[in-house]
């Protein structure tokens, strides 16, 4: 079967990709669309490198053929980083050292972003929960856990969510 | 990736008009989360798959005396119901938030074990299933649904649309044992749906999961429940009854051997939480 184009927001803009069926939305906003934050993991929705939220929705993109997001919105961390530095969740995974390698780094950030978009004022016990699906294997969950926790603490899960 | 052509049917009817004419060669897939990564690694080669996302079967709702769950619901809308309180806590020990945002509730029941959590829960709670194939639809309670390891009762042209679960107040305990705190495949799952009457035992639902070749229900001690008031000799009897029907397996979990002896630990803990 020929290849089809399918057309998304990602971010705050519009994008047209043509894929073969069933290409994931991880190998197109990877290869396709340089958005080098969503790795390429062990593509079995186990790791959460590749996790990303369709319609503010956290979800791992090595799972989701991209058919399944036309006309969707996408976020990555490209497009929740601010354009100059970076935003206060990201600064305080820096204050806090919450990575080593920064492999994890964007699906515990993208999965920190929504539940602190959801829940502004979480427990210990909810941020382990909510990291649940994603893994580091250098650092160690405590740094990470803490980084989330203060920047809860700094209240910044409030005001709408960004795009 | 040596997929041709990825179908996405906009209703029931055009589903299984689709899985007709493609016949058992056509993959169906669900939330994805047990297709894909067969796909990604090339264990899995199929020339088509169908997605059931858009198929106008993902609602969750109260009907009558039952609540009424599309196959491709998705779990994170079972966490977030309260009608049955067993299946949110089934779902809250399943997979990890982005999983349950994708991976459905009829997509559970298809998934191997130690896979499958809520399929044990709804195993628990007498749940119905309603299938749609090319000659119109039947139900088929979920006790009769497994025929042994990843080999079900449905036939191969027929879809599962509806899961249907009696909304009748029961005493209920879900209990998951994993390696690990969360997100994590089960050494055991114990599912537990009974209704006393007058401090007595009357129906009584005991489902394994990762204790056999699917989802089971462990019939000889359920029945020594019927009857009694639940005390410490009988619950006793009843992890003893368990352990002895129950079909554990050796996977890189846990062994056969620690995977009985969890079923008899974990079913007493489940019955004396009631």
């Amino acid at each position: 079967m020929a290849s089809t184009i399918v057309t998304f927001e990602l971010g705050d803009r519009e994008v047209e990709v043509m894929v073969k069926p069933m290409t994931t939305l991880q190998a197109v906003l990877r290869y396709q669309l340089g958005c080098t934050s969503v790795k390429e993991g062990c593509r079995q929705g186990g790791c959460g490198s590749c996790t990303v939220l369709v319609d503010g929705e956290l979800v791992m993109s090595c799972l989701l053929p991209v058919e399944e997001v036309a006309g969707r919105h996408v976020a990555t961390l490209e497009t929740t980083t601010p354009g100059e530095g970076v935003d206060p969740l990201q600064q305080a995974f820096l204050d806090h050292g919450a990575f080593q390698c920064g492999y994890c780094t964007p699906g515990m950030l993208m999965a920190s972003k929504a539940l602190l978009d959801r829940d502004p004022r979480p427990t210990r016990e909810t941020i382990t929960d909510a990291l649940a699906g994603n893994y580091c294997r250098c650092t160690g969950y405590q740094p990470i856990v803490e980084a989330v926790e203060a920047a809860a603490r700094a209240g910044l899960g409030e005001g709408a969510p960004s795009r | 990736m040596s997929v041709r052509e990825y179908l996405m049917p906009r209703s029931v009817p055009e589903a299984v008009a689709l899985l007709e004419r493609h016949g058992p060669e056509l993959l169906v897939m669900a939330g994805g989360t047990v297709v894909m990564p067969l796909i990604n690694e090339g264990i899995s080669l199929p020339e088509r798959v169908m997605s059931l996302r858009h198929a106008g079967m993902d609602h969750l709702e109260k009907r009558g005396d039952v609540l009424a769950i599309g196959a491709a619901a998705r779990l994170s809308q079972l966490l977030a119901q309260d009608a049955v309180p067993l299946l949110s806590e089934a779902a809250r020990h399943t997979a990890s938030w982005s999983i349950r945002n994708m991976g459905t509730i009829g997509g559970n029941l298809f998934t191997p074990p130690p896979g499958g959590d809520v399929a044990v829960a709804l195993l628990a709670l007498d749940a119905q299933l309603r299938l749609a194939g090319p000659h119109g639809e039947r139900v088929l309670p979920l006790a009769d649904f497994y025929t042994g390891f990843m080999t079900t009762a449905m036939a191969p042209d027929e879809l599962l649309v509806e899961i249907t679960v009696p909304l009748a107040t029961r005493e209920t305990a879900f209990l998951k044992f994993g390696r690990k705190h969360a997100n994590t495949p089960a050494v055991v799952t114990v599912a537990v749906a009974l209704a006393r009457r007058e401090g007595q035992v009357g129906a009584a639902r005991i489902a394994l999961g990762a204790a056999g070749p699917h989802p089971i229900r462990v019939r000889s001690a359920e029945a020594l429940l019927v009857g009694t008031a639940l005390d410490a000799a009988v619950i006793g009897r009843a992890a003893a009854a368990a352990v002895d029907e129950c079909q554990p397996f050796t996977d890189g979990i846990a062994t056969e051997w620690y995977r009985r002896r969890m079923v008899g630990v974990f079913v007493c803990r489940a019955l004396e939480s009631l």
